[in-house]
């Protein structure tokens, strides 16, 4: 039920991700790349998804919430970058070789992600996603769509929409 | 000595056009008052000097013009003449055709390519006819066609100069020697309906028909040439293309910009590859070219302010006669250029500030004559270019702002502490006007708005990268001074370091920089300030301000004095950069709001770079 690419995704990957004969019209499908922050997984819908980026010199910028991590220059056009650690609350870890941005276009707006690594882009069938549980979730429950449950593993779902339109009224009320 | 004579044309040429400009309004002027004999001198005294000078670099059409205008000048000023609207009608075209010519002469170095013997002759004419009814009738139904064909063609008529019209059929007749000028005027005074005057000539026997046809044909001739030479010349584009354009040039300055720093760096490292060398030199004509689009596409944005200020003559009169006070508008340097998007910005700041310059800076009339001032107030706007800027000044000579009267009420709304007061000049004093909430006005009138005014002025123009200061002498009367970038898409700005981090700040609020140290820094009510010349200048550490880590073991530091009209303080940074020229890019709606950041740019390095709000900045040291 499950394709996968192997290995790390990185800049310039080009990712083969229509249906394989067999899967086609079987089942609903929704894609997703999917990232590691403190050791957990989360899934982001690919249709967001616009690229993704190594980690490159990232202006600060002053007075901004804590979770805006500065302004990067992709290919002349400045757009933010969140710190999706700071911003689902979690404590705040080292960057290293593997760290990348996503580069997400959430309503219009071109927005950066860092995070620890990118894994892979998968497809994971509706049936196997879940609204988020009410209980137990532990960090940033609010921007979670879902969860997704693949044999023994668990992705988190984020909403998007969410974690930008809050970082939004943040900003607001920081300014 | 070629260098030498062009440059004498130059300086001729830059002289004139301002002559040209003030005597356009000198002739307004006249034909309100026509027996104004010192206008007259002076109109007379320009035209001569322009005449002198065109005769000594040998524009022999233009010395032909401009003598025969004299003439015409010399005899009004004599009395042998009188101004009527028609004469001056003949002296406006003149000025037009001594517009062409000066325009020729830009381009071309001679005077050679504008026709002006039908100027010359209509000039002639005048002169020896004198006060003669031909001139009074200008449009009562001369030669219909040709009238109807000359105002046909719907030209921008603001914007396009005019070509020389073509000759009246009796001037050429007259020209001809088939009619005498009397003759002309005969006829015209038959001519009552819309009969062409050929046909009346031709009727009474005057002329022969092949004599009216020739002519008739001649003033055809001269018809379409002016035309054509009209539409060539200008093409309507849509704004949004332009900005477009602009966009895109400027991402290719910032390429530029970028290419030139890995080029230089190349260079360094591989001295002698040729390679290398021929990468400088292909990088230098890059640079060129780039440069001279940049200007280019600035100047296709660009308009004279002349359209922002059309509307003030009327507004000041009706102004004027509302309030029951007399002023005149002057208007000076409308043909300054600037960036369509800052002329769209200055309009309504403009409006304030005549208006609050007519309302509460002119006098009453009977108040004026008791200050030993003419009963006439002037508010004058002039307009200039001063390097990379736009400089708009408005000035009234009324009776001026107090000082003291400032202060108190600053204090009194409490838009400022006594303490901070007393530490002011009087000019930082005057420019407290600027701060929100406050009016000078003892009665709110509904001319000058209520109090609303001037930090609306302030806002606007800073929108627009623009200072504006204001200077006064009781008695005497205000000015305020406008100063704009020439663009506003393309800044020059200072790059500093503070703590690592690099930012920007435009460097047409930038008076100095100074190299301090710790030593040179001193307290005054726990507020950080540094004497500079005797001046108290507060500073501002722009670490604290940013929450940025502070190394305590600093010591040394520069200083960049920055000024936004009202006040100067002193901006302490760790180290100067350099000076680059940065596009303005609009940050994050979200972090738009950031107060201290205009925006952000990349710099050659590729490295975003924030823009400094120094308004803000300003803004912020005064309220902490």
């Amino acid at each position: 039920m499950i394709t996968q690419k192997t290995g790390p995704l990185g800049p310039g990957d080009v990712y083969n991700t229509s249906p394989t004969e067999d899967e086609a019209g079987s089942e609903a499908f929704s894609q997703f790349v999917t990232c590691r922050v403190d050791g957990e997984e989360f899934a982001v819908d690919i249709l967001s998804v616009q690229e993704i980026i190594r980690m490159v010199d990232i202006t600060r910028v002053p007075k901004a919430p804590p979770f805006v991590e500065g302004v990067i220059n992709l290919r002349g056009r400045i757009i933010p970058v969140l710190d999706l650690r700071r911003r689902l609350g979690i404590p705040d870890g080292e960057r290293t070789a593997q760290s990348r941005i996503v580069v997400v276009t959430v309503r219009g707006r071109v927005v950066g992600l860092v995070v620890d690594s990118v894994s892979e882009v998968l497809r994971i069938p509706k049936s196997a996603m879940e609204p988020a549980p009410s209980l137990g979730s532990s960090i940033g429950a609010e921007f979670i769509q879902g969860v997704g449950r693949l044999e023994d593993r668990l992705l988190t779902l984020l909403d998007l929409k969410r974690l930008l339109l809050t970082a939004d009224t943040a900003v607001m009320d920081a300014a | 000595m070629e260098d030498e004579m062009i440059e004498i044309r130059n300086d001729f040429l830059a002289e004139t056009q301002e002559m040209l400009e003030l005597l356009d309004q000198r002739f307004i002027t006249l034909e309100t008052d026509p027996n104004n004999t010192d206008l007259l001198n002076e109109i007379f005294r320009a035209m001569h000097s322009m005449k002198g000078s065109a005769g000594f670099l040998g524009f022999t059409r233009l010395v032909d013009v401009t003598h025969r205008a004299e003439s015409i000048l010399n005899k009004l000023r004599q009395g042998d003449m009188t101004v009527t609207p028609g004469v001056i009608n003949v002296i406006l075209e003149t000025i037009d055709v001594v517009k062409l010519l000066m325009a020729d002469i830009r381009e071309s170095g001679t005077d050679q390519h504008v026709e002006t013997d039908v100027m010359s002759n209509k000039l002639d004419l005048v002169l020896s006819l004198g006060n003669d009814p031909v001139l009074n009738k200008p449009s009562a139904g001369e030669p219909a066609k040709a009238d109807a064909a000359a105002s046909a063609p719907t030209l921008e008529p603001d914007e396009v100069q005019k070509p020389p019209l073509p000759s009246r059929l009796g001037e050429i007749l007259v020209e001809k020697g088939a009619v005498s000028k009397e003759q002309v005027i005969e006829a015209l005074d038959k001519q009552e309906t819309k009969v062409p005057l050929g046909e009346i000539l031709v009727k009474d026997g005057t002329i022969s028909e092949q004599t009216l046809d020739a002519a008739l044909q001649k003033q055809q001739q001269e018809k379409p040439t002016a035309k054509r030479a009209d539409e060539d010349q200008t093409i309507r584009v849509e704004t949004k293309r332009l900005d477009h354009v602009m966009n895109l040039v400027g991402e290719l300055v910032l390429g530029r910009n970028r290419m030139i720093k890995i080029g230089g760096e190349l260079e360094e490292k591989h001295e002698n590859d040729p390679k290398v060398r021929e990468l400088s030199e292909t990088l230098a004509q890059l640079n060129l070219v780039t440069t001279d689009l940049q200007l280019a596409v600035m100047k296709t944005r660009m308009l004279p302010i002349r359209k922002a200020l059309a509307k003030f003559p009327r507004m000041v009169r009706d102004l004027s006669q509302k309030i029951n006070k007399q002023v005149r508008l002057e208007l000076h340097g409308e043909e300054t250029e600037l960036d369509k998007s800052v002329a769209d910005e200055i309009g309504d700041p403009l409006v304030h500030l005549v208006r609050n310059a007519i309302d509460h800076g002119i006098e009453s009339p009977a108040d004026r004559m008791a200050a030993g001032k003419p009963a006439e107030g002037v508010v004058r706007i002039a307009a200039s270019q001063e390097g990379n800027s736009i400089v708009i000044r408005i000035e009234d000579d009324g009776r001026g702002m107090q000082v003291e009267k400032i202060k108190a009420k600053a204090l009194s709304k409490g838009l400022i502490g006594e303490a901070e007061l007393a530490a002011m000049d009087p000019r930082e004093v005057l420019n407290l006007i600027f701060l929100p909430g406050f009016s000078t006005a003892d009665v709110v009138s509904d001319i000058s708005g209520r109090g609303v005014g001037m930090d609306v002025v302030r806002t606007n123009i800073r929108k627009i990268n623009g200072t504006v200061e204001l200077a006064s002498e009781p008695g005497k009367g205000s000015l305020v001074t406008i100063k704009l970038p020439l663009t506003i898409a393309i800044i020059q700005a200072l790059l500093v370091e503070v703590e690592r981090a690099i930012f920007a700040i435009p460097l047409g609020s930038v008076l100095e920089a100074v190299k301090i140290t710790k030593a040179d820094i001193k307290t005054i009510n726990g507020r950080e300030v540094l004497n500079l010349r005797e001046r108290v200048l507060p500073l501002f550490r722009m670490a604290e301000e940013f929450q940025m880590p502070v190394d305590p073991n600093l010591d040394k530091f520069y200083v960049v004095v920055v000024g936004l009209g009202e006040r100067q303080i002193g901006v302490v940074v760790d180290r100067l950069r350099s000076q680059e020229e940065v596009v303005i890019k609009s940050m994050w709606d979200y972090l738009a709001a950031i107060k201290g950041i205009a925006g952000a740019t990349i710099t050659g390095e590729g490295k975003v770079v924030l823009i400094l709000d120094i308004g803000e900045l300003v803004q912020n040291v005064r309220s902490c």
